[in-house]
C-alpha cells in the first residue's frame, strides 16, 4: 500500500497537529478514567448494570459506527461512486423487525453476556466455543484494522512506522478502556461521538464554502454520483446485487445481532422499550447522518474537480484539487478546502483519532466480556468473586489490545484498497455465524448439532471459496448478480445458504432439547422469558412515569424492595412485585444515579416518599437531597 | 428422528419455498427486462422488492410467535414505527432518485 497523502506539511504545521492530537488522546483518556468510579463490579464493567436512557446510549453509538477506516474509506468510495457509498449505511431496515420483536427481547430478558453465553444455553457447549473463536476472529479483526489504517494515516503525515506508533496509540485507548469500562466507554464514546459530527461537518461545511453552496455542489455532481444506488451488477467490488445479499441482509445482522460491542450497549440500557428507541434513533439517524459525515468529502472532492475542469482551473480562494490516490480523498480535499489551516486541520485529524478510539474501546471492552464469562469463568476460574473478575476483566483488555496492535503486522502485509481488505474479511467470518444465531432465534426446531455442524461447514466452504470462487457462480447467476470471479459480498450469501442448508437438513436428522431448557431463547418463548425475567406474571399496563419523589430510608424493607405511596403506584400503573425503574429526577444523568426495584405494597404515609434501604439507596448512587423519577418497567 | 415435520408442515414449507425461489430467480430478470441493468430504478426496485419480503417475513415471525402482539403495550406503536420505517426509507431513496435524474447538470460531458 503506497504511503503519503500527496499534500506537503511543513514542520509547524506538523507540530500543531501533532499538539492538537495529542492533547485530544490525554483529554479522552482523562475523561474516561474519571467515569471508572461507576464500575463498582463486573456488571458494572461490562454492562453498567441494565440503567441507562435510550438516548444516551444510541449517541454513544454514534461513535462507536464509525472507525477510523470509515472516514478514508468512504471518502475514497463516495469520490469513486457517489452518493451511493451511503447505501451500506441505509439498508438496514429490513432486519429490524427481527431485532425489536425478537433478537432484542430474547437477549435482554434472558439476561444474557454474551453471544457466545447465547450458544450454550441454546444449544450447547460445542457451539459456545465455536461461536467464541468465530466472534473473536470478527472482533479482533476489527481491531487490528482500525489500530492499521489511523498507524497509515499518521505515517502518511507524519512518517512515523507503523511499529511506533500504533503501540503509543493503543496504549493510551487500553488505559481507559482497562480502568474504565462499560461506562467509561459510553461516556468517552458520547463525547467522541460529538466531535466526529463536529469535525466532519466542518470538513463538510468547508468542502460546500470552497465550492460556493449546496447548490454548486449539486448542480455539478455527475448523475452517476448523485444517486443513492449504484449499478446493479457492474462493479466486482461495489454492486447493488452484492450489497443486497451481502451487506444489507449479512453484514447488517453481523453488526446489530453479533457485534458484542452493540450488543452490551443494548443490554445496558434501562429497558426493552427503552432499548427499541436506541434501535429506532441508530437506524433512522444516526446510520444515514454517519453516512453524510463520513462520505462527503468524497462527494465534494468529485463536484470540486468537475467545477474546476468546467472553469479551467482552481477555484477561488484554494488551490487546484488534484487526487492521485483516491485513498488519499478525505485528507487532500480537507487540508486544501480548510485552506491549509493546520488547527482546524488538527482538529479533523483529531476526530480521525476520534473515530478509532471510540471504535476500538468498545471492541476491547466487547473482547474482555468474552473473555471473561466465556472462556476464564467457564473453564478456569469458576468460583471466584465479583473483585476478582474485575481484576481479571481489565487484564483480557489489556490483552485484547496486545493481539490488536500485533494483528497489524498481518495487515501490513495485506495488499489492495482499504474496502477491499475490510470487505474480503468480514464477508468470510460472519456468514455461518450470522444465520446459525438466525435460525436459533428464530426456528425453535434448529438442534445443537445442527449448530456446531452447520458452523463448521459453512464456514469452511466460505473460506474455500477465497481459492475456487467458481463455486459462487451458480448462486450469484440465480439471483442476477455480478457475474465475475471477485464475489465479496456473495460470498456472505453462498455462506448463509450453505450455512442455512446443512443446518436444516441435519436438524431434521437429530434431536432438538426438550421445550422447557429453551424457554426465553426463541422468539416462540418470549412470553417464558419475562416471567423469568420478572419471576412474575409480566403487567403490560402502560402507565406514567412518576417525577420528582423524595427518598427516605427505611432499614425494614429489604435490598432492591421500594414502597411508594397508593398515588405513585395508581399513576405508574404498578402492582406489587412489578419492577420499576428508579432514577435521579435529572435527565441529563442519563440513569447513571438508577436501579431497578421492585415494587413493594404501598405505603401508608402522608407524603409521596419513595421508601428504600440504604443498601438500594448506594446501588443506585442516589445522592441525598435529590429527588427521584419512577417508571414501571412491567 | 422426533424432529421431521409432518406431512402437511413439508408440504407447506417445501410449497413456501419453492414460490420464494422461484421469486428470487424471475423477479430480477423481469427487472432487467423492462428497465435494463443500468436503470438507477432497477437496483430501487432489486433492493426493496427483496427487501419487502424479508421485512414481511419478520412480521410474518413476529406475529406468528406472540412476540408482537396489537394492543398489548406499546406493540402497536412499535408496529407503526415498523411500517412507518419502510415506507420512510422507500419514499427517501425514491425522491432522491427523481431528484437526481430531475435537477439539471451543470458539469458539461
Amino acid at each position: 500500500m503506497e504511503m503519503g497523502f500527496g499534500i506537503e506539511l511543513s514542520l509547524t504545521a506538523k507540530i500543531i497537529i501533532g499538539v492538537v492530537v495529542v492533547f485530544y488522546f490525554i483529554l479522552i483518556t482523562g475523561f474516561g478514567t474519571y467515569f471508572s468510579r461507576y464500575s463498582r463490579d463486573i456488571n458494572d464493567f461490562f454492562f453498567s448494570g441494565q440503567r441507562f436512557a435510550w438516548w444516551l446510549a444510541a449517541a454513544s453509538m454514534v461513535a462507536t459506527g464509525i472507525g477510523s477506516y470509515s472516514y478514508l474509506k468512504y471518502s475514497e468510495q463516495g469520490f469513486n461512486t457517489g452518493m451511493s457509498s451511503a447505501m451500506t449505511y441505509t439498508n438496514d431496515w429490513f432486519i429490524v423487525p427481527f431485532f425489536m420483536f425478537g433478537w432484542l427481547p430474547i437477549i435482554y430478558f434472558a439476561r444474557v453476556r454474551s453471544i457466545p453465553e447465547y450458544f450454550e444455553r441454546r444449544f450447547n457447549r460445542t457451539a459456545r466455543y465455536i461461536a467464541v473463536c468465530i466472534i473473536m476472529a470478527y472482533m479482533f479483526f476489527y481491531i487490528g484494522y482500525n489500530l492499521f489504517t489511523i498507524g497509515v494515516a499518521l505515517q502518511g503525515m507524519f512518517g512515523i512506522p507503523l511499529l511506533y506508533s500504533i503501540p503509543v496509540v493503543a496504549f493510551f485507548l487500553g488505559a481507559y478502556v482497562t480502568f474504565g469500562g462499560q461506562t467509561a466507554v459510553i461516556f468517552t464514546d458520547l463525547f467522541q461521538g460529538v466531535m466526529l459530527y463536529i469535525a466532519g461537518g466542518l470538513a463538510i461545511f468547508a468542502g460546500f464554502a470552497a465550492l460556493g453552496g449546496f447548490g454548486e455542489w449539486w448542480s455539478f455532481l455527475p448523475e452517476t454520483h448523485r444517486l443513492p444506488f449504484v449499478h446493479l451488477t457492474e462493479n466486482p467490488s461495489f454492486n447493488t446485487s452484492g450489497l443486497f445479499w451481502g451487506e444489507a441482509l449479512a453484514g447488517s445482522i453481523a453488526f446489530t445481532f453479533m457485534n458484542q460491542g452493540f450488543i452490551m450497549r443494548y443490554l445496558a440500557i434501562k429497558s426493552v422499550h427503552d432499548g427499541r428507541k436506541a434501535s429506532l434513533f441508530n437506524v433512522l439517524v444516526t446510520l444515514p447522518l454517519s453516512a453524510v459525515i463520513v462520505g462527503a468529502v468524497g462527494w465534494l472532492a468529485k463536484s470540486l474537480i468537475v467545477k474546476q475542469a468546467a472553469e479551467g482551473g482552481a477555484l477561488e480562494g484554494i488551490n487546484a484539487i488534484h487526487i492521485e490516490d483516491t485513498y488519499h480523498t478525505f485528507i487532500v480535499v480537507a487540508w486544501e478546502t480548510l485552506h491549509q489551516n493546520s488547527w482546524l486541520f488538527g482538529f479533523v485529524i483529531a476526530a480521525l483519532t476520534a473515530a478509532l478510539m471510540s471504535t476500538i474501546d468498545t471492541l476491547i471492552n466487547a473482547c474482555a466480556a468474552i473473555g471473561i464469562y466465556d472462556i476464564y469463568k467457564p473453564l478456569i476460574k469458576p468460583d471466584a468473586d465479583d473483585k476478582h473478575y474485575l481484576k481479571a476483566a481489565r487484564w483480557a483488555s489489556v490483552g485484547a489490545t496486545v493481539i490488536g496492535v500485533l494483528l497489524v503486522i498481518w495487515f501490513s502485509q495485506q495488499r489492495g484498497s482499504l474496502m477491499q481488505i475490510h470487505y474480503k474479511g468480514i464477508m468470510v467470518i460472519i456468514p455461518s455465524i450470522v444465520t446459525t444465531i438466525f435460525l436459533g432465534a428464530f426456528w425453535k426446531r434448529f438442534t445443537a448439532p445442527a449448530a456446531c455442524i452447520s458452523m463448521l461447514v459453512g464456514s469452511l466452504l466460505t473460506v474455500v471459496t477465497n481459492w475456487l470462487p467458481d463455486m459462487i457462480d451458480p448462486l450469484a447467476w440465480f439471483v442476477s448478480g455480478p457475474d465475475n470471479d471477485v464475489y465479496i459480498y456473495m460470498r456472505a450469501l453462498f455462506g448463509m445458504v450453505t450455512t442455512g442448508i446443512v443446518g436444516i437438513v441435519v436438524s431434521f436428522m437429530t434431536q432438538p432439547r426438550k421445550p422447557e431448557e429453551i424457554q426465553g431463547l426463541t422468539v416462540d418463548t418470549l412470553d417464558e422469558g419475562m416471567k423469568i425475567y420478572k419471576g412474575g406474571k409480566p403487567n403490560h399496563d402502560v402507565g406514567k412515569k412518576v417525577r420528582r419523589l423524595p427518598v427516605v430510608i427505611d432499614e425494614s424493607l429489604p435490598d432492591n424492595i421500594i414502597s411508594i405511596s397508593p398515588a405513585a403506584m395508581s399513576s405508574l400503573k404498578a402492582e406489587e412485585g412489578d419492577i420499576v425503574y428508579v432514577a435521579d429526577s435529572r435527565w441529563y444523568l442519563g440513569g447513571l444515579r438508577s436501579e431497578h426495584c421492585k415494587a413493594a405494597t404501598a405505603h401508608d404515609r402522608d407524603d409521596e416518599a419513595v421508601l428504600m434501604s440504604t443498601e438500594t439507596f448506594h446501588a443506585a448512587y442516589l445522592l441525598e437531597g435529590k429527588t427521584v423519577t419512577l417508571e414501571k418497567i412491567f | 428422528m422426533t424432529n421431521i415435520p409432518t406431512s402437511k408442515s413439508l408440504a407447506k414449507g417445501g410449497l413456501i419455498t419453492v414460490v420464494l425461489l422461484a421469486f428470487v430467480f424471475i423477479f430480477p430478470r423481469i427487472l432487467i427486462s423492462l428497465l435494463g441493468e443500468a436503470n438507477p430504478w432497477t437496483s430501487y426496485l432489486y433492493q426493496y422488492g427483496f427487501g419487502l419480503i424479508f421485512f414481511l417475513m419478520g412480521i410474518y415471525i413476529i406475529f406468528k410467535s406472540g412476540s408482537c402482539k396489537l394492543g398489548r403495550g406499546h406493540d402497536s406503536f412499535w408496529f407503526g414505527v415498523l411500517i412507518g420505517g419502510f415506507i420512510f426509507f422507500a419514499s427517501a431513496h425514491a425522491l432522491w432518485i427523481v431528484a437526481s435524474l430531475t435537477i439539471p447538470y451543470a458539469g458539461g460531458q
